[in-house]
């Protein structure tokens, strides 16, 4: 009662007449100094407290230097005066007011209190006081201060003779209050700062936070969790000393518990059903994705033996293809999977779930063991969950799917890895003229005749058949050998016996749709067509439908897509491969590309542009015998007009769908681009979409600039001189883009000159030999551009040279490697081809 | 947990002038190389290390802090003195600076570090020696001499060749079980010290806590 009567003295004055709030500031602020009884000073700082939000900026002006000073001074001494005093001065620093010149206030006094490190080391040294008080206001007002002007904070942070110690035992605190806000502070300290990373490293903070973890419950509990996990995932981030920090610990091991993983799992245990399948919720979700980040971050460190490499990896496989994970931490395992652990697939035997319709996730379906390798695939080619919810073509799980595709490409690191794959689907050998290959998933995916109307799930799966396939084939001429002999089935009703897919699940979408379509092909049965021909018909029949009249536009979408699919896996099996451009063209393939270019679409620009990239290609690598010869193509270029097709290849570029696309991004928002018709409406909300994969992107990329090259040659000309890599192609214009600059300096050069000349010889009476001067230099710096001139065309020509010396001895190389019956890489020539790749 | 991978944890921290070969110490020590152009540290490194010492049957978990020696960073570096238990107080025997200079860096460890902290006093490059014995500045007996006025352990090292490295570090953690032995540090008291608990058992989670979705498998 004391302390409001002198509150009630101070407002008022002693006699009694109003005060500004100016004249009560100053004198409360007077009372502070040591000279006053310590009562009086800590009535005066409960004073100042309630008014210091109201007048923020006169308290901050008077009352902040003594203040700091009780801060120091007196907080040990008498708790109720130091936490009023902190409590006071973290409101003179709240940037969080909703005004905005109050905001500003706070920074102000923010960089008043940072002009020394004094206040910052005592607050270091309370977060240790012997009252609890002390400690949390201590604790709060550090954030604050380290929110508004961290750097500087963080400097003094470091010189602090109690060193981190303190914050690190506040960790250790029990109660919810402390604990949130200990949490915070570390957060706010180790933000973008190695240094206060490590050296809370070195105290012990990972051992503290998982302990936090731990002690609440793991990730099932509500509190705390996330924020200390979010805590160690800055610790670990972009700091490799920490990283192998943590790794050298018995924390990893951890990792894995939290998630029910056992962390010493042997490969041929198989996993407890606790871990595949869990209760999920969404902070559930968020703590173990920032699990999932730890135990990437790990995985990645340098540094050899992680104890718990197996088990991470194996951990990441499992969650990713046979849990009831969330999908997008699905994903996010795939993405964190190290490039090498894809080998481990096929010798691991995962259980896959299906959730029990009508359960509402609670009940689930143990599904045959698979292996982790056809595990995957089942994934990219259905979806997850056997396609449960394809035809939504929710961006979660389009991601998983893209994701996966990329597993899928580092399992293919190896050239005989995929020519085993490509073997696999070849008909059986000595079984006659009528064989047909089996049917593997992935060939049923490829050779689904497009039907009418399109089913949205299986264009997906088509659309990622052809991805995948593209994978193994592109640049493996091994491969698009063998490939050229797969003679897949006819979709009869019956498939033959023996033949159906594994699993047969892609026959029954689970969403209810039909089965594939019956009809078998148009064809005559007894003669089989090969896998080549029948995706060249089958182009020729999406185009058909694409032609039909009252589509809507959605359906239109379908088919463009289906289309742009077809076209980038033909482009990337006939480049090339001479064999396969000649059963590609006698299959009909020129009529439909030819037709194609000759009516082209007004609205779109990329299926034209693809089909004259791969009219391009033909022509380019159509050498070998037979009905269709260069000479054939070339009279039917000249009458589309050479350039009309160039700029159709060149406006493809500049497509959104093609532009935007990166190594991790190619599921796209639906519609893409948005511009090509604003009213058209997804069918369902968030809806994905694919139309080409990175890898195609960077193949058209790469090889565009040859195709139009090769338009322009001679039918009779040489495939040798054309054939470039895409580096060496872009190498070769840019020595052009260098010749033509020259060029054109020598030409001004000679204007100048010119004009020089005829100036002087009016003026010659004048300056004669000024101008002359000039008019010599000039004609040295003409010669010296001319002479670099011709050395860059020497250079040039001298390169093309070695690179013809170099892939000829490349390919005598590879040549006399294989007769020695080793193993070649890929990218190099065919196998009867003798020309350079 | 299959077993205890280790028996104690020790906190050691390498502190020495810029450029005498500290970083190349540790790497030799963790990596078993010899790095001819490393960078400079900035602030702090971390590498590690398991170290048996036969005569107590004990393996040791070397956690080992290589500090910069520049002088910018002595603030921050100076962090890590407290919680140590053994410190490799470097100098390069070719560089008389660096040996002077150990004197200030060693009152800085005792300013900052628990007094019963090892220190061993490392004279790194010894190879430069071998093949041109003018390039010495630091005699072999000197350094000796004050070692032992200090009290400090010493040796002479090279992280290029290798010789005495591993050594050194183990003769640090040697002296220290010693002192755990004769109980000067009242075990978990010392930052610096820690006695292994299986990694598991002390942090493991209570399984049973979080749910797990029922099914019935076909
Ligand atoms: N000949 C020889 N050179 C060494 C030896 N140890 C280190 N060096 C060289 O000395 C230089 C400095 O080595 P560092 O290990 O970076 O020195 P540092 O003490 O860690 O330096 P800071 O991190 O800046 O404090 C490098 O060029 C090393 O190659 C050694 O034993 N013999
Ligand atoms: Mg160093």
């Amino acid at each position: 009662m004391e302390f409001l009567s002198q509150t009630y003295v101070a407002l008022r004055g002693p006699t009694g007449a109003p005060q500004t709030p100016l004249e009560t500031v100053t004198r409360l602020s007077d009372r502070l100094s040591p000279a006053t009884l310590l009562a009086d000073r800590r009535a005066a700082v409960l004073s100042l407290k309630g008014i210091a939000r109201s007048h923020k900026q006169i308290v901050g002006e008077h009352a902040l230097p003594g203040l700091l000073d009780i801060i120091q001074n007196d907080a040990e001494v008498d708790p109720d005066i130091g936490r009023a005093a902190l409590e006071c001065v973290h409101t003179l620093c709240d940037t969080l007011d909703t005004q905005y010149n109050l905001r500003d206030l706070g920074f102000v006094h923010t960089d008043r209190i940072l002009e020394n490190e004094r206040t910052i080391h005592k607050l270091l040294a309370l977060l240790a006081d012997q009252d609890y008080h002390i400690r949390q206001c201590s604790c709060v007002l550090l954030t604050t201060i380290l929110h508004n002007r961290a750097q500087q904070a963080q400097v003094y942070f470091l010189k602090a003779p109690v060193g981190p110690g303190p914050v690190v035992a506040l960790l250790e605190e029990s109660g919810d209050v402390i604990t949130r806000d200990a949490l915070r502070l570390l957060a706010a300290l180790i933000r973008q700062s190695t240094e206060i990373q490590k050296i809370l490293a070195f105290d012990g903070v990972f051992e503290k936070l998982f302990n936090i973890v731990t002690r609440e419950g793991g990730l099932d509990a509500r509190e705390h969790v996330e924020d200390a996990l979010k805590c160690v995932d800055t610790l670990l981030r972009f700091n490799t000393s920490n990283q192998s920090y943590l790794r050298e610990t018995g924390l990893p091991s951890l990792l894995c518990s939290l998630l029910y993983f056992n962390p010493n799992v042997q490969p041929d245990e198989g996993v407890p059903q606790e871990f595949a399948l869990q209760f999920w919720n969404d902070s559930k979700t968020k703590c173990a994705a920032l699990v999932l980040e730890a135990i990437g971050m790990l995985l990645g460190s340098k540094g050899t033996g992680l104890r718990e490499g197996y088990a991470f990896t194996r951990l990441l496989i499992e969650m990713a293809l046979a849990s009831n994970a969330p999908t997008r931490l699905k994903v996010q395992c795939l993405r964190l999977l190290p490039a090498n652990a894809a080998a481990m697939l096929p010798d691991m035997i995962l259980t896959p779930y299906m959730p029990v319709p009508e359960t509402n996730g609670e009940e689930w379906d143990r599904l045959e063991a698979a292996t982790g390798i056809d595990a995957l695939l089942e994934l990219i080619m259905h979806g997850e969950y056997n396609g449960l919810d394809a035809t939504r073509r929710f961006k979660e799980g389009m991601d998983l799917r893209g994701t996966a595709v990329a597993v899928f490409e580092n399992f293919l690191r190896e050239d005989r890895v995929k020519e085993a794959i490509v073997s696999g689907m070849l008909p059986p050998e000595n079984s006659g003229l009528h064989a047909r290959s089996p049917v593997t998933p992935l060939l049923f995916g490829l050779i689904l005749p497009p039907s009418s109307p399109l089913d949205r799930a299986n264009v997906v799966s088509f659309q990622f058949a052809a991805v995948l396939f593209a994978h193994l084939i592109r640049h493996a001429p091994q491969c698009k050998a063998l490939a050229r002999a797969i003679m897949p089935p006819s979709l009869a009703p019956m498939p033959p016996s023996g033949a159906a897919p594994s699993g047969g699940a892609f026959f029954v979408p689970a969403d209810g749709g039909q089965a594939p379509p019956a009809e078998a092909e148009p064809e005559d049965q007894d003669e089989p067509q090969t896998l080549l021909q029948l995706l060249t018909e089958h182009l020729s029949l999406s185009f058909l439908s694409r032609s039909r009249a009252g589509l809507s536009e959605r359906e239109q979408r379908e088919c463009d897509r289906v289309i742009c699919s077809y076209l980038s896996l033909l482009s990337q099996w006939l480049w090339e491969d001479p064999k396969a451009v000649r059963e590609f063209l006698e299959a009909g393939g020129l009529g439909v590309l030819v037709e194609q270019l000759n009516q082209p679409s007004e609205v779109d620009v990329v299926i034209p542009g693809l089909c004259a990239f791969v009219l391009g290609l033909c022509y380019e690598f159509n050498r070998e015998p037979g009905e269709i010869t260069r000479e054939t193509i070339h009279p039917i270029l000249t009458r589309l007009g050479v350039d009309v097709l160039v700029g159709r290849m060149n406006r493809v570029r500049d497509d959104e769908r093609i532009k935007v696309v990166g190594p991790d991004f190619w599921v796209l928002p639906c519609p893409t681009p948005q511009a090509l018709n604003p009213t058209f409406i997804p069918m369902y909300e968030n809806e994905t979409e694919v139309w080409f994969d990175w890898a195609f992107v960077d193949f058209w990329k790469s090889n565009n600039y040859t195709v139009q090259r090769g338009l322009v040659a001679d039918p009779n000309s040489a495939s040798s001189s054309t054939v470039q890599s895409g580096e060496e192609s872009v190498l070769v214009a840019s020595l052009r883009d260098i010749i033509a600059k020259q060029a054109a300096e020598i030409e001004a050069l000679q204007a100048k000159l010119k004009e020089l000349s005829a100036s002087s010889s009016t003026a010659a009476a004048v300056t004669t030999s000024s101008f002359d001067e000039e008019r010599k230099a000039l004609e040295a710096s003409l010669e010296a551009e001319r002479t670099k001139r011709s050395e860059v065309e020497k250079e040039q020509e001298d390169l093309l040279v070695l690179l013809d010396e170099l892939s000829s001895k490349r390919a005598r190389d590879k040549a006399a490697m294989r007769e020695k019956g080793m193993d070649v890489s890929e990218d190099e020539g065919d196998d009867d081809e003798e020309e350079e790749e | 947990m299959a077993g205890i991978s280790w028996h104690y944890v020790l906190k050691f921290i390498i502190t020495g002038d810029a450029a005498v070969g500290k970083s190349s110490l540790l790497v030799r020590l963790t990596d078993q190389r010899f790095l001819a152009n490393p960078d400079p540290t900035l602030g702090v490194e971390f590498g590690s290390k398991l170290i048996t010492i036969p005569e107590e049957n004990k393996i040791v978990k070397l956690q080992c802090w290589d500090t910069a020696g520049t002088e910018s960073f002595r603030s921050i570096t100076r962090s890590y003195y407290r919680g140590a238990a053994g410190c490799l107080l470097v100098y390069d025997v070719t560089s008389r600076q660096s040996f002077q200079n150990a004197r200030s860096w060693l009152a800085d460890v005792r300013a900052h570090a628990d007094p019963h902290l090892t220190c061993i006093l490392v004279g790194n490059k010894v190879d430069l020696c071998t093949d041109d014995a003018a390039r010495r500045q630091v005699s072999t007996e000197e350094a000796e001499l004050w070692a032992q006025e200090e009290g400090l352990l010493f040796v002479e090292a090279s992280a290029k060749s290798g010789v005495n490295v591993e050594d050194a570090f183990e003769r640090a953690c040697r002296d220290i079980l010693e002192k755990i032995r004769k109980g000067v540090f009242d075990d978990d008291r010392s930052p610096g010290v820690k006695l292994s608990k299986p990694a598991n058992s002390s942090l493991a989670l209570d399984q049973a806590k979080g749910g797990s979705g029922q099914c019935c498998g076909t």
